[in-house]
């Protein structure tokens, strides 16, 4: 029943998939966590036609479908603009934007229980804006944000299933892959629902402990039960 | 010119305020209303000065300080720092900042740094000193307000007064031209007033230049060339702390004096 | 095909996107609810809905379709023969974990005093939550509900897998057979998902903020 895990070949279909959705997922959501800030400061700091713009990006990315926004991407951006682009680079950029709509709403939203106090306080020491953001700001609101960030990791991991159906080697490719091979269907998509669930899980695990060690001594942050 | 280390020429500064209970912001309506915070005060600073305001709370003596610092942006009138106006368009805020120390009623803390973390950051980042200098120059603040048994704790693990001190050690580490505190105890238990009084006592013995809003009368008397008595957005009346604690002038400070010595007296 | 005519096809998909999205947001509400109270008020078994609410954070919807669908209809013809069943077991199921987690934060605001105030006037612990937690619950859920509505609306998209003709599904059938034109049925198709994510969540969370107000919040 198992036996497609001892195929050799299957098991670089899966090693090579399971690279894929770690890769992509890293990549996609640290992008989006350097975009999502400036979002969140460009939505409390902007003018008008800036946070306007900001609501317009963030509505269209929450509120489709990733899938939808990735055979757009993969589809159309290249016919478009008329160029040759990777498809992995694609699937990387749109997971990346599609994060920062999400994760603009976690940092700005732990940025503004710190806001008021902690800026005038930079300030009062001579620092500048960007100074405070960067040395004071940041630091308190990346810590708060960890939990949020996690989910987000989690349901993004869970979102680059999609790129199986996209014809990438990710780990639902492999599974598709191996599935064609003539195998029982069931065992191949369990053991490919419990690579993810382990990494998933193990990756929430380090979070947790990276959370735990990075709170502020004294200082209970947001409860988690 | 230069006379005066700070000076305020006919400032004003009205806000508007929304009243939003805190929690479910959005099902309460907002109330809006317009509080004329400053209304036409000067005031000169000169070296080694120690000004003292007081006044009703709600007054608006809080928001002149924190003009002062630019803090909070005047509608109209110049703040000066020695020959720089801060008020005029194109003014280096930061620049001038760093020049002003500020001290927070409720103390504002880098929440995320140690006592030395929340001394040594402007001093890295805005003088730009090399490290092993603006660490020595912390412990140095840090010794001199008498914090230095919790140099490596966090604002949460200090007691008020504790943090207080610290917020005063981030406030003089720059050495700046002027100190400004905004009612430095009151946000404190009784009991921990005393030790923040103290170091604002040497201080004032070393002739640091300080701009104190403070009801502490006991230390008013003692360090203070001249009070201030503010009262809805205005100055009432100036003078030593002598014509204060005797006979003031006016009838509102000579009613808030009453009620503030009874208070004091009955503690 | 002229864009009005794609359209028209698209549109014919949302019925089921939406039938979709309902009856798993109905699983989500009657399997969460009893999981959050658990979590909350039966200390001892609440590592049973830890390990549920994991492996639901855990393991794709993708993958999970598949695995009901195509895993264990040879098994089971009936129930997981069907793909609408498939879609709403498996989006509904995984509801119910984020649900829980969303109830469990509004079991917290509604706060044990309440409870503690259920079970002295005779209340057992069930009955009290029943008549005196649940009713309040949805007041603090709202806002989170709003999102969870609109994630399912997305996450219906993943039914493409099992071969449902959702407004997904035909936006790739539009592309595959047009003459090329990729551009058009996506761009459609985007469109008619933000349509149905937005009001619906707006509304929520307004009706959510009026009912605490109303009652005094």
């Amino acid at each position: 029943m198992l036996e497609f895990l001892f195929n050799p070949m299957h098991q670089g279909w899966i090693v090579q998939g399971l690279f894929l959705t770690v890769e992509i997922t890293l990549f996609g959501v640290l992008l989006g966590l350097g975009l999502g800030t400036l979002l969140a400061i460009g939505d409390i700091y902007g003018k008008k036609p800036v946070k306007a713009a900001i609501a317009v990006y963030v509505e269209i990315f929450r509120g489709s479908p990733l899938f939808v926004q990735l055979f757009l991407a993969v589809y159309t951006v290249p016919t478009i603009l008329n160029l040759q682009i990777d498809h992995a680079i694609l699937a990387f950029l749109v997971f990346g934007l599609n994060s920062a709509g999400y994760q603009k709403g976690y940092v700005k939203g732990a940025m503004e229980t710190i806001l008021d106090d902690q800026m005038q306080a930079g300030l009062s020491t001579g620092m500048s804006k960007i100074q405070t953001l960067r040395y004071v700001i940041l630091p308190q609101a990346y810590r708060i944000v960890i939990p949020s960030w996690t989910n987000e990791f989690c349901s993004l991991t869970k979102s680059t299933a999609t790129l199986g159906y996209l014809g990438f080697m990710d780990l639902v490719g492999a599974g598709l892959a191996i599935k064609g091979s003539n195998y029982e269907i069931l065992p191949v998509w369990i053991v490919i629902g419990a690579i993810y669930f382990v990494w998933i899980t193990g990756f929430a695990k380090i979070m947790d402990v990276i959370y735990e060690k990075k709170r502020i001594p004294g200082v209970e942050l947001a409860m988690q039960s | 010119m230069a006379d005066f280390v700070m000076e305020a020429r006919n400032v004003y500064k009205t806000y508007s305020i929304k009243k939003i209970k805190k929690g479910d912001a959005a099902c309460n309506v907002p109330v809006k209303h317009q509080v004329e915070a400053v209304k036409n005060v000067s005031l000169q600073i000169r070296k080694g000065d120690i000004k003292l305001i007081f006044g009703p709370s709600g007054s608006g003596k809080s928001t002149f300080l924190r003009c002062m610092a630019m803090l909070d942006i005047p509608d109209k009138g110049e703040i000066y720092l020695g020959d720089e106006c801060l008020t005029a368009p194109g003014a280096d805020l930061n620049k001038a900042r760093a020049r002003i120390g500020f001290v927070f009623q409720h103390i504002y803390l880098f929440r995320h740094l140690t006592a030395l973390g929340n001394v040594e950051l402007a001093l890295r980042q805005v003088l730009k000193l090399p490290k092993e200098e603006a660490r020595k120059r912390a412990l140095d603040a840090l010794n001199e307000v008498k914090v230095s048994d919790c140099i490596n704790k966090y604002p949460a693990q200090m007691s008020g007064g504790q943090a207080q001190r610290v917020g005063i050690a981030r406030a003089i580490a720059r050495n700046p031209d002027i100190i400004l505190l905004d009612e430095p105890t009151s946000a404190l238990d009784p009991e921990l007033t005393g030790e923040v009084i103290d170091t604002l006592r040497d201080l004032a013995k070393e002739g640091t230049t300080m701009l104190i809003v403070s009801h502490e009368m006991p230390f008013a008397r003692e360090v203070a060339e001249e009070m201030i008595f503010y009262d809805e957005g205005k100055v009432v009346e100036t003078g030593p702390p002598s014509l204060f604690f005797n006979a003031p002038n006016t009838d509102r400070a000579k009613q808030f004096m009453t009620r503030i010595i009874n208070r004091t007296t009955r503690e | 095909m002229d864009v009005w005519q794609q359209f028209i096809i698209l549109l014919e998909g949302v019925p089921l996107t939406l039938s979709i999205s309902i009856f798993s947001f109905l699983i989500g509400i009657v399997v969460g609810l009893p999981l959050a109270f658990i979590r909350v008020y039966e200390k001892e078994i609440s590592f049973v809905v830890d390990a549920y609410e994991k492996i639901f954070r855990g393991v794709p919807e993708i993958v999970l379709l598949l695995l009901f669908f195509f895993g264990l209809r040879p098994f089971f013809p009936f129930p997981f023969g069907n793909a609408f069943f498939v879609a709403c077991f498996v989006l509904g199921l995984r509801s119910a974990a984020n649900q829980s987690q969303i109830y469990r934060g509004a079991i917290r605001g509604v706060g044990d005093e309440q409870m503690i105030a259920g079970m002295s006037v005779g209340f057992s612990k069930w009955r009290a939550i029943w008549y005196i937690m649940i009713p309040q619950v949805f007041n603090f859920s709202t806002s989170g509900l709003g999102s969870e509505y609109a994630l399912l609306i997305k996450d219906s998209a993943y039914v493409y897998v099992i071969g449902l003709a959702e407004v997904m599904t035909r936006s790739l059938q539009l592309a595959k057979s047009g003459p090329g034109d990729y551009v058009t049925p996506f761009v459609l198709g985007a469109a008619i998902y933000i349509a149905l994510t937005f009001p619906f969540a707006f509304w929520l969370d307004k009706w959510g903020n009026k009912r605490k107000k109303k009652i005094g919040l």
